[in-house]
């Protein structure tokens, strides 16, 4: 393998990781804090990139469509919360499980009604069109953005989540729910609050990713298990665990497809596997 | 009604059931009804007797079907030699798969079966030369039966029809034996409170993997019984809406009853028959169905024939009642 193609690889790994560390950071927290996994998390994460297309169809383009992702889909992850999840705290988490895996099924038939079956190709913004030259090869200056601006954003979410009042509740809340709730702390909203954010971070990541990737009915189920691995690998309810692991993920999967392109998904899967095995608790887990 | 009597009257039930299926449904839908009803049996031996919630069952459903289509195939092999492959298959995915997953315990485990279940589906996705890929692996016939002098051939679909129900009566005791065995009890003490069950001394990781394996048994055997089917095994038997599927029926039927996995496989193949007649689009339907049996009626179809006999019972009660106080 040559320099630049290990150097655009390394790259691209790292642009996907920064993307998973944003999905994998709203699951994680949702999934500490609420206990049960959010299957709907990838299919937000697809509503994301189709609000961002349907958005940028007007005259502000790509720029609207962002804040509209974010905002969308984390009105539509706070509906989720209240209509749904709310009502079945006192059930067991199966149940809750079943119901997120039926919102996934629907909202991906509902995106290919509205938007057809067939995938869509998007050009970046004209601002962030074209390549750097890095000496040793070019590389597009959209995704520099993404891996900078993402980066920036996974980083911000660990500050909130460590150093403020708010992220103190909420580590709160994933450390002891009635102990919080018993110190008068409105949990029912923590819970509401943290999904809808949960849900915009991946709205926006599946926004960010639309002029790399395009538009694919099936993207959020893709990206599903992956952001699941992101999470376990990094080890329950630690943000910097999920902020790692996702870049790991990232860039073992895109090394993998230079060097071997047919494992590059199941290597990622054996890489769980392994650390199962070695590590159960995960990399900065402590349970 | 007497002791005797009423011993006999489930399974009288149970073979009456299986007679009118297929003349209710089509009988190659009847056989699929009955082929995902083993599936969701295995399921409910992991969820509902041991409370594990497996979201990878097609993972094994989807090998045997590889394995027991692969050696028909390429080598020509028996019916038995192909079921055998198809469990030998099926338990060694599971042993694998379920030893790694019970590292961790609930929603971990579910994230960890649903993960790996998409690893197997990328490998089968990529690996179209052993697997045809996307397009399937076709050219399945269905070998004949042969026990000793009988020799029986199952190309119509009536004859598999038979060949599957009987297969399923074998496997509907023999699953109602392991849940009502010692083992069985063990799992149910697990589900019900692994910290005491583990506490009275019995090795809780040990028994999860054994249910785990048994489950991978029953699914792998069910996924050849599918590629001989339609003499096909779709990309899709491995992909995580069959997983969707299986527990689906479990749960619609009610879990942690033997009979529930039967009633589920029946409500859901019916209602993607007669859906498909107008909706082609069936995770929609799949979709909207999980919502509303989980926000509404989550003891199932089970839990649905039990209200309506408590109903049934009340009302009657209510008319004696009245007309004792008639006669008064």
């Amino acid at each position: 393998m040559s320099l630049p193609l290990l150097v655009i690889a390394l790259l691209n790994g790292l642009v996907t990781g920064v993307i998973y560390a944003l999905i994998g950071v709203g699951l994680s927290v949702v999934l500490g804090l609420l206990n049960i996994p959010n299957f709907a998390h990838g299919v937000l994460y697809a509503l994301g990139a189709y609000f961002l297309y349907a958005a940028s169809q007007g005259p502000l383009g790509f720029w609207a469509g962002l804040p509209v992702a974010l905002v969308g889909v984390a009105l539509v992850g706070a509906a989720i919360e209240y209509l749904g999840v709310r009502r079945l705290y006192r059930v067991h988490p199966d149940y809750v499980l079943l119901l997120t895996f039926g919102l996934a099924l629907v909202l991906t038939e509902v995106i290919i009604i509205v938007w057809g079956p067939v995938g869509i190709t998007y050009r970046p913004p004209a601002l962030l069109a074209g390549t750097v030259d890095l000496g040793i090869t070019l590389y597009p200056k959209y995704r520099f953005a993404v891996m900078v601006v993402t980066g920036l954003l996974v980083l911000g979410c660990w500050l909130f989540v460590e150093k403020t009042k708010y992220g103190a509740i909420i580590r709160a809340g994933i450390e002891d729910k009635e102990m919080a709730s018993a110190l008068g702390i409105n949990i029912g909203r923590v819970f509401t609050l943290s999904f809808a954010a949960g849900a915009g971070l991946a709205g926006l990541g599946g926004a960010l990713m639309v002029p790399i990737h395009g538009l694919l009915p099936s993207m959020g189920i893709e990206i599903l298990p992956f952001a699941f691995v992101v999470v376990v690998l990094g080890g329950l309810g630690s943000l910097p665990g999920a902020i790692l692991a996702g870049l790991l993920v990232g860039v073992v999967q895109s090394l993998m497809t230079v060097l071997w392109a047919p494992a590059a998904n199941a290597s990622v899967f054996a890489m769980m596997a392994l650390m199962l095995l070695v590590r159960p608790q995960g990399l900065l887990g402590h349970r | 009604m007497t002791g005797p009597a009423l011993r006999l009257l489930r399974p009288g039930l149970l073979v009456l059931g299986l007679v009118l299926l297929p003349l209710l449904l089509r009988p190659i839908v009847a056989a699929e009804v009955l082929i995902f009803a083993v599936a969701a049996m295995a399921l409910n031996l992991l969820l509902g007797y041991t409370g594990m919630l497996s979201f990878g069952q097609a993972t094994f459903f989807g090998m045997g079907a590889y394995a027991g289509g692969l050696v028909i195939r390429h080598w020509e092999a028996s019916l038995w030699v192909s079921l055998l492959a198809g469990v030998v298959v099926g338990v060694g995915t599971a042993a694998v798969i379920g030893y790694l997953c019970i590292q961790r315990l609930g929603i971990y485990f579910i994230m960890l079966t649903f993960g790996f279940n998409q690893m197997f589906y990328f490998i089968a996705y990529k690996w179209t030369d052993v697997t045809g890929g996307e397009d399937g692996l076709p050219g399945i016939p269905r070998p004949p039966v042969t026990l000793g002098p009988l020799h029986l051939r199952l190309d119509s679909s009536e004859e598999y029809y038979v060949f599957v129900a009987v297969a399923f009566v074998l496997l509907f005791y023999a699953m109602k034996w392991i849940v009502e065995s010692p083992l069985g009890l063990v799992c149910q003490s697990i589900r019900e409170n692994p910290n005491r069950a583990a506490a009275v001394g019995y090795n809780v990781t040990l028994y999860k993997w054994i249910a785990f394996t048994v489950a991978g048994a029953f699914t792998g055997l069910a996924g050849v019984l599918y590629a001989m089917l339609f003499g096909i095994v779709p990309l899709d038997a491995i992909s995580f809406i069959t997983s969707g599927n299986i527990v689906f029926m479990a749960l619609i039927g009610g879990i942690g009853n033997v009979y529930g996995p039967l009633l589920g496989a029946v409500a859901l193949i019916w209602l993607s028959e007669t859906v498909s007649v107008f909706w082609h689009r069936w995770p929609l339907i799949l979709g909207l169905a999980l919502i509303a049996v989980v926000l509404f009626l989550r003891g199932g179809l089970a839990e649905a024939f039990e209200r309506v006999r408590t109903a049934v019972a009340a009302a009657r009660l209510g008319r004696q009642a009245g007309a004792g106080k008639e006669a008064a």
